[in-house]
């Protein structure tokens, strides 16, 4: 198992370094200028990229990226809160759409399973069907529009939720907005898990189970909803990226900070900002290469199979 | 038994759901909205911000809010009275020299809000330092204030700021030598460029940290800074009652939240969770039309004229086409600016005919406005179809073409109506002038601004917004070689007039001045170096409680310290 989980990680750690070099390169050949002034003369630009190196060979720039990076220092913002270190911004936007995406998460999943095995112990009924339509709704329905409705029903007609984030009141703000982006994990969830675990049930195994006399929650826990749950599994880890790196219209409706909304501010706010791009891209790219991994672990934990066949591919 | 069995698995799981949501909804009954809880005290203002503040640093912010905020919690040597007049601030007084170049101020007994005495110092470690970084706004003291020694500074031919010269006489006294005499120099000191920073106390914090919370940030203004990080959506300034002038100040303090979108600031406001919203397009119709919202909303200009600029190099439009007078003065005829203020932009905007808009600026002497009569270039714009076809005949005479392309540039991250605006210049242009084809690209104003910057576009639907309160803001632009002489436009007429009114004959001769200026913009509309359209208002929604808020076009929007909330 050890084994199995370096090399995943050795995997992973070059995948990063590979993307942060593309994305390096990419966001330098952008179109756009990371000074986009009108007051300043040609002089005082040119000045200004000669003093953040922008001139320098290409791989001279990326060394010295690198070597800031290793001290956790992703440089100072161009067009976007110029002179604030990215990290004071980078790590409050962070802060919260990890909390509201981690709430959705949480609440997605949860209902999810419930509404899925609900759907599947109840097949063909009326819960089914009801599931069903639920979990298509969710899909088809973004995020956002749901939002609004909340908003309009819950902060506006009964003001019962506030209208606006506000990042002192956490929880309270929230809720709002992580329902809101709940929704379609909790659909998702809930139609995979339906579909698989009515797949597991019809095994033969299960069967055996239950004329053996095992029943309950022992059953639907233990050996239909552990085999149904790897699929899930695999569905949920893109969602959870997702989720984590906020949701840009719902950022922006609710009037959060988040990281979503700090991507589009830095790409198409009044400059581009290479930095600020180049930090946030590395962020998306660690957090969906880090969730993978997380991911691997969990197929060998939950199917040792898994781990076993990686594991001799792992020796020839 | 399968019944049974899932009722009680449905049972437990319900169970916990239940709890979970619970304990969700539990902390909820105890709070409130920022705004509605400020609205309910009567004393803390809801205020909407339309993007994030971006720096709270005098150096390095270049954006209206976060120059908003910073007036909040920082005063200027001067500061704005109700009609946008230089009154006295920090500075009580202040003299000039007879030749109008060197400026004395003297301070008046303030502190910051760690008990700091505010001194000239502050000026002087300020302006230093917006001249050594020589970002977006350090034109303010060299080509605008003509401060000595601060060109060589800023382009980076001096490292020694000490040669910038602004001293520190004594602790209550600045003294500011000018190259040349500025004669609304005073009016620039209510602009936060010029604001002072704490020398001391900027030196005690780490590097890059200025600015970025409320321990790392001094206040000497109005208010001070309780609750903001980089980056947030909401943030709070609340009433300094160590303020030299505080007895003015009546607003508990202020709770600002970006809103990004009119609808939503629109029903916010409704909601009671704002008390300033700014709306704009449909909103702005909806609001005219509800009988309780129309008491509420206030039409104040914003300041900034969106125009056309035309690329006349023969690098772009078909080699140089929009080099021809006479087809430029035919786009700018067939445009109905009417039409777009009240059918796209519906915001109060105002159609202008004008190179200088109007409202900003007013002479000194005769108090009239530069451009309040939007007819005076009636001879050369207007929506004059008939005219327009005249002008375009003798193009295609003098080019010995029938029929032209060209790419009109705009940014579609500028604003709800900025596309529509395009939209409809394309229909208009399209319309009067049959082998005109104005093909649309919409981009980021960054790319926007970078393709103007390289002379690589047709036409493009840009704006300016002024800095100081003098024509010379917009007219200033227009010499050859300028670097917002998007259009690679050069008259040597033109260039003397400007050379004359900013470091020639007329520095002193005020009336003379006005009046080149007068010839000057006339040159500009004569040869349709732009196509001015519209001067932007600001649709503000103001709950009926709130009063005394001062609104300007120049340098701050609004100012909040003779505000009141009921």
């Amino acid at each position: 198992m050890a084994k199995y989980i370096l090399k995943r990680i050795g995997l992973a750690l070059a995948t990063l370094l590979l993307i942060i070099f593309v994305l390096f390169v990419l966001v330098r050949i952008m179109p756009g200028n990371p000074f986009p002034s009108e007051r300043m003369s040609a002089e005082q630009i040119a000045n200004k990229r000669a003093e953040m190196g922008l001139d320098d060979p290409i791989l001279v720039q990326f060394g010295r990226y690198m070597a800031g990076l290793a001290h956790g220092d992703f440089g100072k913002g161009t067009s976007l809160y110029y002179g604030a270190p990215i990290k004071t911004v980078l790590g409050a936007c962070i802060q919260n759409s990890f909390k509201i995406g981690g709430l959705a998460i949480l609440i997605g999943t949860a209902v999810g399973l419930l509404l899925g095995i609900t759907a599947a112990l109840n097949k063909g009924t009326f819960i089914d069907g009801f599931c069903t339509v639920f979990s298509i709704l969710g899909v088809c329905v973004p995020g956002y529009v749901f939002l609004i409705f909340l908003q309009y029903f819950f902060s506006y007609k009964i003001k019962v939720f506030p209208y606006f984030f506000d990042a002192s009141r956490f929880l309270y703000s929230s809720i709002l907005p992580a329902v809101s982006l709940s929704l379609f994990t909790m659909s998702t969830v809930a139609r995979f898990t339906r579909n698989e675990m009515v797949e597991v049930m019809d095994s033969d195994y299960v069967h055996l189970a239950e004329s053996k006399g095992m029943y309950g929650s022992t059953l639907v826990l233990k050996h239909i909803l552990r085999n149904a749950l790897i699929p899930i599994v695999t569905v949920l880890a893109p969602l959870v990226v997702d989720l984590l790196t906020g949701a840009l219209v719902v950022e922006k409706i609710y009037g959060i900070n988040g990281i979503g909304k700090l991507m589009v501010d830095a790409i198409a706010g009044e400059g581009v900002d290479y930095n600020y791009v180049l930090a946030l891209g590395i962020l998306y790219s660690a957090l969906y290469i880090g969730i993978m991994l997380v991911v691997d672990i969990l197929y060998g934990i939950l199917d040792p199979r898994i781990r076993v066949a990686s594991g001799k591919g792992g020796d020839q | 038994m399968k019944n049974l069995n899932r009722r009680s698995f449905l049972g437990a799981a319900g169970g916990a759901a239940s709890l979970f949501l619970a304990a969700c909804g539990g902390g909820s009954s105890s709070g409130s909205s920022a705004g509605g809880e400020a609205a309910a005290d009567g004393k803390n203002l809801g205020v909407m911000l339309a993007t994030n503040v971006m720096s709270l640093d005098t150096n390095l912010a270049t954006d209206g809010d976060s120059f908003e905020v910073i007036a909040d919690c920082i005063d200027g040597l001067m500061q704005m009275d109700a009609d946008g007049a230089a009154i006295p601030a920090l500075a009580e007084t202040f003299d000039v020299s007879d030749d109008g170049t060197v400026y004395t101020f003297h301070l008046r007994d303030a502190s910051w809000n760690n008990g700091t005495p505010v001194t000239a110092n502050d000026f002087v470690f300020a302006w230093r330092r917006i001249c050594e970084l020589a970002g977006e706004y350090a034109y303010m003291m060299d080509e605008i204030g003509n401060i000595k020694g601060a060109a060589a500074i800023i382009a980076g031919e001096q490292s020694d700021t000490s040669t910038l010269a602004v001293t520190a006489v004594d602790d209550k006294t600045l003294q500011v030598e000018l190259e040349v005499p500025v004669s609304f120099f005073p009016s620039l000191m209510y602009f936060p460029t010029f604001y002072p920073i704490n020398e001391e106390f900027y030196n005690s914090l780490d590097d890059g940290t200025y600015g970025t919370s409320p321990e790392t940030f001094l206040s000497c203004g109005a208010f001070v800074l309780s609750d903001y990080l980089p980056g947030t959506a909401n943030l709070t300034v609340t009433k300094n009652p160590g303020y030299w002038d505080a007895d003015r100040v009546k607003l508990a303090g202020i709770t600002y939240q970006v809103v990004g979108s009119s609808d939503n600031a629109l029903t916010a406001f409704k909601n009671g969770s704002l008390d300033v919203a700014v709306i704009s397009g449909q909103q702005v119709a909806d609001a005219e039309a509800d009988s309780e919202l129309s008491q509420n909303l206030k039409v104040t200009g914003a300041g900034y004229m969106w125009y056309l600029s035309f690329s006349q190099t023969e690098k772009n439009a078909q080699g140089g086409m929009l080099g021809n007078q006479n087809l430029r003065l035919a786009i700018s005829n067939s445009i109905d600016r009417e039409s777009l203020v009240d059918n796209y932009v519906m915001d109060g905007s105002l159609a202008t005919y004008t190179a200088v808009p109007p409202q900003f600026a007013a002479s000194a002497t005769t108090g009239e406005d530069f451009s309040g009569d939007q007819t005076k270039f009636a001879d050369f714009i207007g929506y004059r179809p008939e005219e327009a076809q005249a002008y375009y005949e003798a193009a295609k005479k003098e080019l010995g073409k029938d029929a032209f392309e060209f790419t009109l540039i705009y940014g579609n991250n500028e604003g709800d109506e900025v596309t529509k605006v395009a939209q409809a210049i394309k229909e208009q242009v399209e319309g009067n002038l049959a082998g005109v084809t104005l093909n649309l690209q919409g981009m980021t104003k960054a790319e926007r601004l970078d393709k103007m910057q390289n002379d690589n576009y047709d036409v493009a639907l840009t704006r300016w917004g002024p800095d100081y309160a003098d024509p010379m803001t917009y007219l200033g632009m227009w010499i050859t070689n300028n670097s917002n002489n998007y259009g690679f436009w050069s008259n040597a007429e033109y260039d003397k007039l400007i050379a004359d009114c900013t470091t020639g004959a007329y520095i002193s001769d005020y009336d003379a001045r006005w009046q080149a200026m007068y010839d000057a913009e006339t040159l500009v509309m004569q040869e349709a170096v732009i196509a001015p359209l519209y001067t932007k208002a600001n649709a503000n929604l103001i709950s009926a409680g709130a009063e005394g808020i001062e609104f300007h076009p120049v340098a701050l929007n609004r100012v909040y310290k003779n505000a009141t909330l009921a």
